[in-house]
């Protein structure tokens, strides 16, 4: 079945910088918590971030369980649990592995190429959290709410994407421009698994 | 075939009854045991399928957690991850030999085929097995029997996670010898697989053995069905399956056939032997019953058969023998009632054994068992050398005892002389009574003398007086005595000339008489005279012979009595006491009389013509006064004469008269009313008292020449005898006549006495009528021709 997409742009006032406020709900129009929203630049690449971020490992399980970040940004893994992770991705973003260790592997995890990296445990297979590598700073995951802000943006022309791990297909993303100074609002309605 | 015995009848029965029992348990054993049988067999089989499905299912689900910890081996999703098909190919057949996966496929999420270890032949294609995949990508994973390669597969398919899905793995096992073998094992049946994918041959997998799974490998094809069902009789080689078809569940359309099969001759062995021992116990059972049926039987019929035995000697006439009864049933009161039946038949018997032997008013031995007795004795004397002695009595004047004392006292009589003759006689001697008043003695005896001795003896047995109530009598009898083997070779010659001799001696008034040689030739011309008495009268051979009867006052002729005369070719004349009571034995006297009587009237007639005035006296029979036609025969014939009744006059003896006395009264009245005289003949000889004479309807009474003959003076017996007769006869109103006057003196007597006529030799025999005629003219007793007859004659003869 083909997604719904509800695509609907305001044009607010223009600035230097305008704001994005996403809005997510899926086919049944309940807002969607933790997915993730971002802005890709097009026509113009931006430098890769020198950024870190953290994955940590508590009481079996990866937290946080979505994190998106920016291209070239270095995720550290801490454990901090007292039993061993053998952290691993077969993700063709980023394969890699982290063969049981406890406390925090000396060297970060640098992810320099997009897409979905699916992380796990080798030895707790219940264990399972996903990096969202993104070529672009303006990212976001909704709040309770199932609204995502991402504020500062430079004026110019975006794709708007969605992404969480229960939807079925990435929704159609959505082009944007931002003038300056003002606000866009995009909404997205997907559709998640166990949904139909 | 009639069967006629009442035991087999019964035990046929009851054999019947007891096999149809047994032969119905049987049946209903046997029926219950093919249901059982079936029964078992249907839950074995179902029970066989179930199990199956069981081992299938832990099998596939034993596959599954293999294949599921194949799948998160790390290297293997590396490998996986690595996405070079080289390697994931040959990870692919390295682990899945680890758990002996027949084949292993890598499919990638979108369900094309990644890689395989088949050769890649599956490589780039959607998976084949469209539902298994969408099971496992709704559920997680998935298993299913899948016809594969035309084999039976298990298929198990698992997600490969990194964490997440990446792809699926699918492994492949064929359901084989080993799986049916467990199979086998658990369930006792014969297991046999089949995949039919179209187009393709199909593989059997079976338990079976060699020939039957050849067998059924040829007809694969024609066994199928959409679901469950149960075969009853599938022939495989040389044995019988009852078989359950189960078309397995398989995910792809294709078809796993599945065949359990319980051989019929291995599931049948068991009730097989459980029915041969119901059998024997059954044949036992029958064998013991039939022993008690023909126990049974016997009891039943085994009185049935004494009583039948007994009721046959019953009829054979043996009543001595008691039916020997036990029982107090029914047959045993048969058994009873037949004894008494017997007794009671064997009483009558003898009851009438007895009466057929013996008298039944005296009790002695009749003449049937008497002749038995002497045979007997005659034959025991043929071998013992003695003789037999025979004794045939017949008492005097019986008939005349018996018609004047009654017969009552004749009866008490006879029991008399029966118990006088057997106190005189030994006990091995026979006293029997013959008949009437005929009695008989059989005697052994050595000689002759002593049989005159025992004869004598046998006599003296009359010489008391008899004294029955208050009558005392004196009794004769007359004995005749035979011996054998003097007289006579047999009993029945015997009796005959012992009867010949008691004549004899009645005859002589001799009391007895032993048996003289020829007396036979005297009874012989007895009965030839007797015979030809009947032919004479038809050829004129008797003759009337006339004797006067002289009128005493007037000293003439006024009667002719008729004699009869028998001119016999070759006896010459015979006088009436030779013939007249053989006549009278044989029954001819009523024609004798009715000649005499019609010759008579002819000649009274003719005399009466020729002017002989004349009377004649016609003697009668005590026969002829039973005949009651008789005064009406005479009447006709005086009649016809034209003679006055008063020229007949007819002599009859007491005797006659006593004989049957109220008939004879009335004929005799009938004959005085028709105007006809009659005289009382031979008075003085017999029993008749004067007050039966006195009833007597007669004119003339003539005295017993006995008394006559021998008349004279000095015989003062006869004198008085004959002198009161005529004074009786006078006072009765009565002529009286004398016969057998014979002398002069005698006339002269009677003359003074008083007597009215006389008949006799003095004056003339009997003579033929023209000699009468003659004398009638010449002697000075004959009378006067008419037509001036002498009147003096007149009123003697007509009083």
């Amino acid at each position: 079945m083909r997604p719904l997409v509800a695509l609907a742009i305001l044009l607010s006032t223009p600035l230097v910088a305008g704001t994005l406020d996403i809005r997510v709900q899926d086919a049944r129009g309940s807002i969607l918590r933790d997915a993730v929203v971002y802005a890709v630049p097009e026509g113009r690449s931006l430098p890769l971030a020198r950024k870190t971020a953290v994955m940590d490992q508590k009481n079996r399980m990866f937290i946080p369980h979505v994190l998106p970040v920016q291209t070239g940004t270095a995720v550290r893994f801490p454990n901090s649990d007292d039993i061993r992770h053998h952290v691993y991705s077969f993700s063709p973003a980023k394969p890699f592995q982290l063969p049981l260790y406890k406390g925090t592997p000396a060297k970060p995890v640098v992810f320099d190429k997009a897409g979905v990296v699916t992380l796990g445990c080798n030895i707790h297979d219940q264990m399972s959290a996903f990096i969202i590598v993104v070529d672009t700073p303006y990212f976001e995951r909704t709040g309770g709410d199932g609204h995502a802000t991402l504020r500062d943006v430079e004026p110019g022309k975006y794709v708007v994407h969605v992404w969480y791990p229960e939807m079925r297909d990435e929704p159609q993303p959505q082009s944007i421009t931002i003038a300056g100074g003002e606000r866009v609002d995009v909404s997205f309605m997907t559709q998640t698994h166990g949904h139909s | 075939m009639v069967i006629r015995s009442f035991q087999t009848k019964l035990l046929i029965l009851l054999i019947a009854v007891l096999v149809l029992l047994q032969a119905g348990t049987l049946v209903s054993v046997h029926l219950a045991g093919q249901r059982t049988l079936r029964r078992t067999i249907d839950n074995e089989l179902k029970l066989g399928a179930r199990i199956l499905d069981r081992i299938l299912d832990t099998r596939a689900r034993q596959l599954q957690d293999s294949l599921r910890v194949l799948a998160l081996d790390f290297a293997f999703r590396e490998a996986i991850a690595s996405a070079d098909l080289p390697t994931i190919t040959s990870v692919l057949a390295n682990h899945g030999s680890r758990i002996a996966a027949d084949a292993v496929v890598l499919i990638g999420l979108d369900g094309t085929v990644t890689a395989d270890t088949l050769g890649g032949n599956m490589v780039g294609k959607r998976f084949p097995f469209v539902s298994l995949l969408g099971v496992a990508q709704d559920r997680g994973e998935a298993t299913a029997t899948v016809s594969f390669r035309s084999r039976p597969y298990q298929f198990v398919i698992v997600p490969v996670l990194a964490p997440r899905p990446i792809a699926w793995v699918c492994a492949g096992f064929e359901i084989d010898d080993r799986v049916l073998a467990d199979a086998r094992r658990l369930t006792s049946l014969d297991v046999s697989l089949w995949s039919s994918t179209p187009g393709e041959t199909p593989q059997l997998i079976s338990t079976l053995p060699v020939e039957e799974r050849n067998d059924l490998v040829s007809r694969m094809g024609e066994i199928s069905a959409p679901q469950q069902i149960i075969q009853t009789n599938l022939r495989l080689g040389t044995a019988t399956y009852v078989t359950l078809l189960e078309p397995l569940k398989t995910s792809d359309g294709s078809r796993v056939n599945t065949l359990l099969q319980r051989s019929l001759e291995d599931a049948r062995k068991p009730f097989a032997e459980l029915e041969l021992q119901i059998f024997g116990l059954s044949f036992i059972t029958l064998l013991l019953a039939v022993i008690a049926a023909v126990f049974f039987a016997r009891t039943v019929t085994q009185p049935l058969r004494v009583l039948g035995d007994a009721a046959r000697q019953i009829e054979r006439g043996d009543y001595s023998t008691p039916v020997h009864v036990t029982q107090a049933d029914e047959i045993g009161q048969l058994g009873t009632a037949l004894n008494q039946m017997r007794s009671a038949i064997g009483a009558r018997e003898d009851q009438i054994i007895y009466q057929a032997t013996h008298d039944s008013l005296t009790g002695l031995p009749n003449r049937t068992l008497f002749f038995d007795r002497l045979s007997q004795a005659i034959a025991f004397s043929k071998r013992s050398g003695e003789s037999v002695g025979m004794i045939t009595m017949d008492v005097d004047r019986f008939k005349e005892i018996n018609d004047t004392l009654g017969h009552h006292f004749g009866d008490q009589l006879l029991i008399e002389i029966g118990r006088r003759l057997e106190r005189t006689l030994r006990e091995s001697d026979t006293v029997a009574r013959l008949g009437g008043d005929e009695f008989a003695v059989k005697f052994t005896a050595a000689t002759q003398q002593h049989a005159a001795e025992v004869a004598t003896r046998v006599s003296t047995a009359f010489d008391a007086p008899f004294v029955l109530g208050d009558v005392s009598i004196d009794v004769n009898a007359s004995l005749g005595i035979a011996i054998y083997p003097v007289h006579a070779d047999d009993a029945d010659a015997l009796m005959k000339r012992s009867d010949i001799a008691m004549y004899d001696a009645k005859k002589n008034h001799s009391g007895f008489a032993m048996y003289e040689a020829g007396r036979d030739e005297y009874t012989l011309r007895r009965l030839t005279l007797m015979m030809e008495l009947r032919q004479a009268i038809a050829r004129d051979e008797l003759e009337l012979y006339f004797q006067p009867k002289i009128n005493f006052l007037s000293e003439r002729v006024v009667h002719a009595e008729a004699l009869v005369r028998w001119k016999h070719a070759r006896h010459g004349v015979m006088r009436p006491d030779e013939f007249i009571p053989l006549a009278e034995q044989a029954g001819n006297i009523g024609l004798i009389t009715k000649w005499v009587v019609r010759k008579a009237i002819a000649q009274c007639a003719a005399w009466q013509r020729a002017g002989l005035e004349l009377a004649v006296a016609v003697n009668l029979s005590a026969l002829d006064l039973l005949d009651s036609e008789l005064p009406t025969f005479i009447s006709g014939l005086l009649s016809e004469a034209g003679l006055p009744p008063s020229k007949l006059v007819l002599e009859i003896t007491e005797s006659a008269v006593m004989k049957d006395a109220a008939y004879a009264l009335k004929v005799l009245r009938d004959l005085k009313n028709r105007g006809v005289a009659l005289a009382i003949d031979d008075f003085g000889t017999g029993y008749s008292s004067l007050a039966h004479l006195k009833r007597l309807p007669v004119d003339e009474l003539k005295i017993d020449k006995s008394f006559v003959q021998n008349l004279t003076e000095s015989a003062t017996d006869d004198l008085v005898i004959v002198r009161s007769t005529i004074e009786l006869g006078h006072n009765m109103g009565l002529i009286v006549i004398a016969e057998g006057v014979e002398t002069v003196e005698s006339w002269d007597i009677l003359k003074r006495l008083g007597c009215d006529m006389a008949q006799g030799y003095y004056m003339s025999p009997p003579l033929p009528a023209d000699k009468f005629s003659e004398w009638f003219g010449t002697s000075q007793w004959g009378g006067v021709l008419s037509p001036s007859p002498r009147l003096r004659g007149e009123g003697a003869a007509g009083g």
